[in-house]
């Protein structure tokens, strides 16, 4: 009962957060709801006992990853008069349509198969077996990291001139 | 791909808590990087020189004390009254020069330990070592309310001389006090001195090199901290500063760093001055008697002493009358301020205050 | 587990169940967090004015016991001013954004064996998790303002919390490692020896972590005072400038707490009762911070930065391999001659790693 009202409760406040993120007009706001947002989906994650996701999606997507768009979005100007008018207004609005309804049935049309098994009390350790033990996901993990890493360098390439210098102008 | 960016302008001051009073400062910033300095002044202008034209001779010294630098009354007081003596061509007796140059050298360590501490503190070291300096300064402020009955405004010097002798408690204590002071010089130094995040943030931050400090007409510390060993009291020496043995600390750099030392070891060698002013004092007359309302003859003199900040100027132009009729001040806050631009440029807003903490300037002195 | 409280049947010994526990808890956290912050203040104000020969408030009550609360009384009757053109919602948030990390972490902080609000299993990660939402608070509070200062501050605490949390968390795993636990209750549990023995390096930099994190001189970068006047609450005044100093205390409390249970032996004492202990140790380390700020200058931003990433990153890197070396050899629990071993260790690796890297200088060419 406690689980179905906190698991309701998540979810209006997952769609407002996410539907006024898009639809708002100043970024600075539209970012901090994104970081409410990010704060929803770890309430479902707790929901769904999963406690050691619900801390890193805090500590990663709320800790790191909305501060630094709030970084970025601070450094830019006319900050609150930004929005969703302009002209791939309508393409974003058809193209989201299309991406809801594809994602709807694929929800409704996939046999979902509920595990008879309880959910287990320590996530953590499990995690960890999975990652470091025997045939764990370890090598593809840090493939992942290292191609990330990449992408980072490059963007850090792309704005920096021959000579060392940053570009501005 | 190139990112258009735009410059961030902070505007410094007036109100800011360590810009040293009113002064304002207007940085474009490129993130924490300092690109341009402009440098705004005036909120504290009282027109010192043009008040002047309508006072008497003796009328001005208090002016001195309060339009100027002050927290170095004194210095401002001595360099006025010996320009008069210049124009007017008074002598001045011999008890009379000790005490000047006593009173002298006592502002100047009470100055520097002001200097000190606030550059310090805008260093973010909340307070401590300014309150350390403060325990001495007191003393100091205790000596000077012993001889003029002020803490802060002496109006003690007099054309020709001071204005009254020293009371007899004086002498022991400013005894005591100069057998105290090195120690308590060497207790600064082991507060902070090599500390580490003092040399990182001080240590090649805002240099000024030698020729730009001579071409900027920098003075007092912030001159001889790039490497110059310019001090008038030596180069040009004025009321007794002959007769005293005392070295003249430069730096090398000119660096933060080098200004924070420079100031230290000046005041040991204040101190040094002032044991020997002590013994030699003579007895006798403490003021040459000079006619109330003073009428030097026509002509312009200039007159200056090494005040704590650096060279601190009075020019003046008699007619004749009981008022001069020009009155100029050459004041060192204000002229070491000229380079402030070249120091800053570069440095990160966290080193804009420690910077302007080193040149250490007093507004009342650089609006006059 | 109690994640699901909800479905749990009551346990026996608790009269009301956990309802009930969970009441008392939050008051009992809440009161006491108010309590050490009027504690620490005053510590503070008078310890510090002992570093500076000088008396400190001593006028207000029998030793000046009653002054936060005066202070506290007066603030409350303050004008509220909001700068014109600030984004006034934002910045009524800010600073209830930024208070309520620090009451959040306390939840965890066994004040005797169990005697948690809740046990959480990843303890250690949800208040890692949980104190840098206060960041957001921060940042809130720099955007919302309308000042450039609070602007300038609000970006340098998304830079210093970038480079903070990493060798800090690092330092977190030393510990992690020694208990093969993240929950704090566990943590405490296996301290025979407190932590700090075999973690001194690990436990000086979570300190300056912590120090950075809770926005304590030297590392107070955010509200630096001589540089960008009160830094991210520049345009604050009355109850809400009010609730982010509570927040700065309370989240220096919630800090020491956390530091006490994972290197200090938390509750564990001879003697006094348990919670006894927990304080104690909580005001020693305030009183490491307050020592701090009282002596030392405040270090330049990219200077800090550069202490973060080339200084202690890599020294927690080898703190974590060599304590990872250690467990694996004697896997146990370890020996007790280790520990001068430690000792040893810690300071050769600082003295050795200050002496490779140089902070000075820093200019940047302008064109």
């Amino acid at each position: 009962m406690g689980v179905t009202i906190a698991f309701w409760l998540l979810a209006i406040m997952c769609i407002i957060s996410a539907l006024a993120v898009v639809l708002g007009r100043n970024i600075f706001r539209a970012a901090l709801l994104l970081a409410l947002l990010f704060f929803s989906v770890a309430g479902l994650y707790i929901i769904l006992n999963a406690d050691f996701l619900a801390a890193v999606q805090v500590l990663i997507y709320v800790g790191a990853v909305a501060i630094l768009v709030l970084l970025a979005i601070m450094l830019t100007r006319d900050v609150t008069a930004g929005g969703a008018l302009n002209k791939f207004r309508l393409p974003a609005l058809i193209f989201s349509l299309l991406l809801v309804m594809a994602l709807v049935y694929s929800v409704l049309s996939t046999p979902w198969q509920i595990s008879p098994q309880a959910p287990l009390e320590t996530t953590t350790a499990a995690l960890g077996e999975k990652l470091f033990g025997e045939g764990g996901f370890i090598l593809p993990v840090e493939v992942a990291a290292v191609l990330l890493l990449a992408s980072a360098l490059g963007a850090i390439v792309l704005v920096k001139e021959k000579d060392g210098k940053w570009k501005s102008g | 791909m190139v990112l258009r960016t735009e410059p961030f302008i902070l505007n410094m001051g007036p109100q800011h808590p360590s810009t040293h009073g009113v002064f304002r400062m207007r940085l474009t910033l490129d993130g924490e990087v300092v690109v341009d300095l402009e440098p705004v002044f005036g909120y504290l202008h009282r027109s010192m020189d043009k008040i002047s034209e309508t006072r008497t001779y003796q009328q001005i010294i208090p002016l001195t004390d309060r339009c100027l630098d002050y927290l170095a009354s004194m210095s401002n007081n001595l360099s006025y009254v010996l320009a008069v003596e210049k124009l007017a061509d008074i002598k001045v007796p011999e008890r009379a020069e000790y005490l000047r140059v006593i009173m002298a050298e006592m502002m100047r360590i009470s100055s520097h330990l002001m200097a000190v501490g606030f550059m310090l503190n805008d260093m973010g070291a909340f307070f401590t070592p300014l309150m350390y300096m403060f325990r001495e300064r007191e003393k100091l402020l205790d000596l000077f309310e012993m001889v003029s009955g002020q803490r802060l405004n002496y109006n003690y010097m007099r054309i020709g001389g001071v204005s009254q002798d020293v009371p007899e408690e004086f002498l022991p204590a400013l005894k005591r006090f100069v057998q105290e002071m090195p120690h308590f010089i060497d207790e600064y130094d082991q507060l902070l001195a090599e500390n580490e995040i003092l040399l990182a943030r001080s240590k090649g931050v805002g240099v000024l090199p030698a020729d730009l400090a001579v071409n900027s007409s920098a003075s007092g510390p912030v001159l001889r901290a790039s490497g110059v060993k310019w001090d008038i009291r030596r180069g040009d020496p004025y009321s007794i500063y002959d007769r005293f043995a005392f070295d003249i600390p430069t730096g090398t750099a000119g660096d933060v760093y080098d200004r924070y030392r420079v100031r230290i070891q000046e005041m040991r060698e204040s101190v040094r001055i002032l044991e020997q002013a002590i013994a030699q004092l003579p007895g006798g007359l403490h003021r040459a008697r000079v006619p109330y309302l003073l009428r030097p003859p026509v002509g312009e003199v200039y007159g200056r002493i090494e005040a704590p900040r650096g060279e601190l100027g009075f020019y003046l132009v008699s007619d004749g009358s009981i008022a001069p009729y020009r009155l100029h001040v050459r004041g060192p806050s204000f002229l070491n301020l000229t380079a402030l631009r070249d120091m800053v440029v570069g440095w990160k807003v966290a080193d804009v205050v420690v910077i302007l903490g080193s040149i250490d300037i007093v507004m009342g002195e650089v609006d006059r | 587990m109690p994640w699901n409280w909800f479905d749990r049947p009551l346990p026996a010994d608790w009269p009301g169940g956990y309802w009930w526990h969970l009441l008392v808890f939050a008051v009992f956290i809440v009161g006491l967090t108010l309590t050490m912050v009027m504690i620490f203040i005053y510590l503070e104000r008078r310890g510090v004015a002992r570093f500076q020969i000088r008396p400190g408030p001593n006028r207000c009550g029998p030793f000046g016991i009653m002054q936060p609360m005066a202070d506290a009384i007066k603030v409350l009757f303050k004008e509220d001013i909001v700068p014109d053109k600030a984004d006034g919602v934002l910045h009524w948030l800010a600073p209830v954004v930024a208070f309520f990390p620090a009451l959040l972490i306390l939840a965890v902080v066994p004040f005797h064996n169990g005697a948690a609000l809740v046990d959480l299993d990843i303890g250690i990660l949800y208040v890692i998790a949980v104190s840098s939402i206060s960041t957001l608070g921060v940042v809130m509070a720099g955007w919302s303002s309308n000042n450039k200062y609070s602007l300038i501050a609000a970006i340098r605490a998304i830079a210093q919390t970038v480079s903070y949390e990493l060798p800090m968390v690092l330092s977190i795993i030393g510990v992690i490692v020694l208990t093969g636990s993240l929950s704090l209750n566990d943590i405490v549990a296996r301290q025979s020896v407190p932590f700090i023995f075999f973690q001194p390096l690990g436990f000086l930099i979570f300190l300056i972590g912590l120090m950075a994190e809770m926005n304590r001189s030297p590392f107070d970068l955010m509200e630096a005072e001589s540089e960008i006047v009160a830094g991210f609450h520049t345009e604050y005044s009355s109850m809400k400038q009010a609730l982010f100093y509570l927040a700065e205390y309370a989240h220096a409390f919630g800090g020491a707490a956390i530091i006490s249970t994972l290197f200090l032996g938390g509750w564990k004492g001879p003697i006094l009762p348990p919670l006894v202990w927990l304080l104690l140790k909580t005001v020693l380390v305030f009183a490491i911070m307050f020592w701090a700020r009282a002596t030392l200058p405040r270090v330049r931003i990219d200077q800090f930065m550069g202490f973060l990433w080339k200084g202690l990153l890599p020294l927690a890197l080898i703190n974590l391999f060599f304590t990872a070396a250690e467990v694996l050899v004697w896997p146990d629990g370890l020996p007790l001659a280790l520990i001068p071993i430690n000792f040893v260790a810690a300071g050769f690796l600082i003295v050795v790693w200050s002496g490779l890297i140089k902070f000075g200088g820093g200019r940047v060419a302008v064109q």
